[in-house]
């Protein structure tokens, strides 16, 4: 085939390009949407709270994802510092992914429990307090910035329609299990519903200031659930991965 | 269209076009660059009958090795147990206090606790174990929960007011705001406990302290590492230091929090941590 | 000096402009044995130097229980050079580069002496490419032979010599190679290792690569290495002056050369008779008679080759003469002999090996068999404890360079009512510390020293570790830090 008739016809040369990228498309892209393995189920997986949602959104917001991964590859080194390597199900509900591609800074995946909220707080006002050689930048304003979530069961029932399987229920209340979550029993709503609703969400005042919900509130309420909603001692691989 | 020409000098063909007077050589590729694209070809279909390949409807062909990145890893990590296997197993079952009789497990433990500390605990505590504000220093002899080697592995382990159910909790309770003392009241104490640790201070406050506080903290204010109480009459703090600290503590306690490890840890690895801290120059 | 033209017989006109490759094909040089003091001192010292290289590794020498027993061994692992009683640690490596730089002069002075020794007769490359030359010369018969088997077609014979001939080769590189190798490991252990087939790893590519490397350098490469590779003759002309001795035709005395006739009637010619019987012997291939050249490398063959001639139409020796420049011109001029020994470069490199040797000598002599080393711990910085001490850990390395192991005491200067913790140890809180470090180890001890804080000079207090020799009492001393709030 002769260069020249790309090189002279750029329609046959659009199609052409259409077509090669379509191949790799097809055989590296549309295949994880079909095949059994890559969109298992596993237990305990369940779509965020509505503080949580807001401390991703935050998390997005800032660009966390530049320097942090949350991905553990199943690689020796990473399971042993990280903790158990990432299943694809433990973002069935992230619109979209944080997978990341950077590690500026540890990987963030199973981060939820390791330290505490007041460590949290501590390190995203400044870094260096508590990592002498960090170079992430100070996130202080987020514990200035109030943060409001009115419109939370709007939010949520448009993730429905993407497919996060959210109830009647968890869409009325999110609002209110917003608010009780940010603030704990202090709040006055009911935390053994929020639990119910939301199991293994981490519910009370997480920047240490209990007169308003803000920023730094959500983003801890989010750091502190990742990687936490499956339970490795239970969790088999399905069927193929088990071989 | 085209205009071929043989080059005389090298014998090659040109493309036959012309840019602004500028001809171009078609100098064929390498023979040995050929060969080896072809090669690779080849090999790469190799590669498709024996690793995971082409997807089909809802399955993929598996490749006849039969390898998945899982597998791999989960030899990995088999191998690595195993290698490990020679010491960890004289780890198993042994109390931690009969772990510390044996030098060479002891100098092992030490090393990995080392390792250990760095990935999960110096965020927090610093690096061997200086401290950070509002986070213990692990290096000093001041501990509130103890600093022998089973109390240290059962903080470890459990936390301090953590998420596990069997987290130890010590409770400083809001004494102003509970209104069970006055600001006032409150200062005289705050200078009581100078008093306590030879900082000046005066004694003016020392029935409310007997009262009040020598249930947890001692009489002496030596502290009481069975409730997590701590130690007063020495110059080591864990908020903020002098009558200020104190008496911010009184008004408005702040509680810490430990994160437990079991689960994120093994047993064995607590142990070594435990046995890293305790021998950073505070242990009892 | 003679015209430097660039024609020798050997190597073909190289072709000038126009057509054709501008690179001339290297042709196989065969030299020709000829009897001769210069044949005959390269040959010594070609055993004797073979006979260093292969039996030195084997010299025993007694250290004691628990030390290699060889004379020289550079143990990489362990992390030592020994050189008979003298015993080298990774600190004083540069012992080794004095010995390096004592080598590289005594070699510039000896070329500034006598010219190119070094290529002609105790480089290693001129040893092995010679041995393997009498390999050559002893399957295949002298040069002519040779060069007649070279342009022969292949026969049972021409295989079976060429098969003897490399299999021989090889034997010999493989044993330099294990011959290097011992150097560096107990000469019997790896012998034994090599030979039963259990080295591996490192050991085995050293093996491999220095074999290839012998078999390629002296079998095949040859001169190659003389004209291309090595930089040592490419700086010769700054290595020798006028009165260095070098291997010279004596053109004024030779030229105008021509065919001997009937007539041996020598008064209006040269004593040249152009026989070649020079280039024939040349192991590099040239053509003294061009003058002196860098691909000349001063083994005086050629002298042997043209004094037999000389000999035999009565004409006096050392047409070709390993002479300096200055007595040639005296000869042609009808001078006596003018020798320079002393002049200024020599007595540059004089100077220079005596400094080096003495200081060399001297270091080794009165060099500490002790180096202490501190570092203090940097997290963290200070600890205070409940007592209100101030504590600063320190990780303190004592190198015991002697054989027998040894007890010290450590004090502290500078900080007064500072005690001192060792780790691993009984001793807690003390004044002064025993510590116990075996021969030829490196002892590393964990020391944690406590201070009351109203002794501190400040953010950071100048201290010194006191070191003690229990039984000499000789003292070091290191200076450090003690640092507070």
């Amino acid at each position: 085939m002769k260069h020249e008739i790309f090189e002279k016809n750029t329609i046959l040369l659009a199609i052409a390009i259409l077509l090669t990228v379509a191949i790799g498309g097809l055989v590296q892209i549309v295949p994880l949407y079909t095949i059994d393995s890559t969109i298992e189920k596993v237990d305990g997986v369940r779509p965020y709270s509505p503080l949580e949602l807001a401390g991703r959104n935050i998390y997005v917001r800032e660009g966390c994802y530049l320097c942090h991964s949350q991905q553990i590859r199943p690689f020796r080194d990473e399971v042993e510092r990280y903790g158990h390597y990432s299943l694809a199900a433990e973002s069935m509900y992230d619109h979209p992914f944080q997978w990341g591609s950077k590690r500026t800074g540890p990987d963030l995946a199973r981060v939820g429990g390791k330290y505490s909220n007041a460590w949290h707080t501590a390190h995203l006002i400044d870094p260096r307090a508590v990592v002498p050689e960090s170079v992430m930048p100070m996130y202080g304003f987020l514990a200035k910035n109030e943060l409001t979530f009115n419109d939370a069961g709007a939010h949520l029932a448009t993730l429905r329609a993407a497919g996060d399987p959210y109830t009647d229920e968890q869409i009325a209340q999110a609002a209110a299990d917003f608010t009780t979550q940010a603030l704990g029993e202090a709040s006055g709503g009911d935390v053994d519903a929020l639990m119910a609703r939301y199991p293994k969400a981490v519910v009370g005042d997480f920047d240490g200031d209990p007169s308003k919900v803000s920023e730094l509130d959500a983003v801890i309420a989010y750091l502190q659930m990742l990687g936490t909603l499956v339970d490795f001692t239970t969790y088999k691989p399905e069927g193929e991965m088990a071989r | 269209m085209a205009n071929v020409e043989k080059d005389p000098v090298s014998g090659t063909n040109t493309t036959g076009h012309e840019w602004d007077g500028i001809k171009e050589l078609d100098t064929p590729l390498p023979k040995w660059w050929l060969t080896t694209f072809y090669a690779c070809i080849i090999w790469s279909i190799g590669y498709w009958v024996v690793y995971p390949s082409w997807p089909t409807l809802n399955d993929y062909a598996k490749g006849v090795f039969g390898t998945t990145n899982r597998l791999e890893h989960a030899k990995d990590m088999a191998a690595v147990a195993q290698a490990r296997e020679a010491w960890t197993s004289k780890f198993e079952g042994k109390d931690i206090e009969e772990v510390a009789q044996d030098s060479e497990l002891m100098t092992y433990a030490r090393a990995g606790g080392k390792a250990i500390f760095a990935d999960n605990c110096q965020p927090c505590h610093g690096a061997a174990g200086s401290g950070n504000k509002n986070f213990p220093v692990l290096a000093d002899d001041d501990w509130l929960w103890g600093g022998t080697l089973d109390a240290l592995q059962t903080t470890i382990t459990y936390g301090i007011r953590s998420t596990h159910d069997e987290t130890r909790i010590s409770d400083m309770p809001a004494l102003v705001a509970d209104e069970t003392i006055t600001p006032a009241e409150a200062d005289q104490i705050a200078d009581y406990v100078m008093m306590l640790g030879g900082q000046g201070g005066s004694d003016a406050g020392k029935t409310l302290f007997d009262d009040n506080c020598a249930v947890c903290h001692s009489e002496d204010g030596s502290g009481n590492q069975d409730l997590g109480a701590p130690r007063l009459n020495d110059g080591i703090w864990l908020y903020n230091a002098g009558k200020e600290g104190v008496l911010a503590q009184i008004t408005k306690p702040q509680h810490g929090v430990m994160p437990a490890w079991v689960g994120r840890l093994s047993d064995t690895e607590i142990k070594q941590v435990a046995i890293y801290v305790h021998s950073l120059g505070g242990g009892q | 000096m003679s015209d430097p033209s660039t024609t020798t017989v050997n190597q073909p006109e190289p072709s000038g402009h126009g057509d054709g490759p501008l690179y001339a094909e290297r042709v196989k040089v065969h030299p020709r044995h000829f009897d001769g003091p210069f044949r005959k001192w390269k040959t010594i010292l070609l055993w004797v130097f073979l006979a260093v290289y292969h039996c030195s590794a084997w010299i025993r020498w007694d250290r004691g229980p628990g030390a290699p027993d060889q004379a020289i061994l550079f143990d990489l692992p362990g992390r030592r050079a020994y050189i008979f009683w003298i015993e080298i640690w990774p600190q004083e490596v540069y012992y080794l580069t004095g010995l390096l730089i004592l080598a590289a002069v005594s070699l510039f002075a000896a070329s500034a002496i006598a010219g190119r020794v070094w290529c002609g007769f105790a480089c290693f490359q001129t040893v092995w490419t010679d041995l393997f030359m009498k390999v050559e010369a002893f399957i295949e018969g002298d040069r002519n032979k040779r060069i007649r088997l070279d342009k022969a077609p292949l026969s049972m014979d021409k295989i079976l010599k060429r098969i003897a001939k490399h299999v021989i080769w090889l034997l010999i590189a493989g044993f330099f190679a294990m011959s290097f190798l011992w150097y560096f490991n107990d000469a019997p252990t790896i012998t034994k290792e090599i030979f039963t087939g259990q080295i591996g790893g490192w050991t085995l590519v050293v093996m491999l690569v220095l074999t290839g490397m012998t078999y390629i350098m002296a079998g095949f490469a040859r001169e190659q290495v003389c004209f291309y590779m090595c930089p040592y003759g490419r700086f010769q002309s700054v290595m020798t002056d006028e009165d260095s001795l070098v291997v010279t035709y004596e053109a004024w005395r030779g030229e105008p050369r021509a065919q001997p006739g009937k007539n041996r009637d020598f008064s209006d010619r040269g004593h040249c008779v152009d026989c070649s019987l020079c280039v024939q012997a040349c192991p590099t291939g040239i053509d003294i008679r061009n003058g002196q050249q860098m691909e000349c490398i001063g083994c005086g063959l050629c002298i042997d080759a043209c004094n037999t001639m000389m000999e035999k139409f009565d004409l006096p020796k050392n047409l070709i003469s390993y002479d300096s420049y200055t007595n040639m011109v005296a000869r042609e001029q009808g001078k006596g002999k003018q020798v320079h020994l002393i002049r200024p470069r020599t007595i540059y490199y004089a100077v220079i090996l005596t400094i080096v040797a003495t200081a060399i000598l001297t270091s080794l002599s009165f060099r500490d068999r002790l180096e202490v080393n501190i570092q203090r711990d940097r997290a963290p910085l200070f600890v205070t404890l409940s007592s209100g001490d101030i504590r600063n850990g320190y990780t303190y390395k004592v190198l015991n360079m002697e054989s027998s192991a040894k007890e010290y005491t450590l004090s502290v200067e500078g900080l007064k009512g500072a005690t001192m913790t060792v780790i691993g140890d009984e001793q807690t809180d003390q004044e002064v510390l025993d510590l116990k470090v075996k021969g030829d180890h490196v002892g590393t001890f964990k020391i944690f020293m406590k201070a009351p804080r109203n002794m501190l000079e400040g953010a950071s207090t100048d201290i010194t570790f006191v070191l003690k020799d229990k039984e000499t009492g000789e003292i070091f001393n290191q200076s450090t830090v003690f640092r507070g709030p």
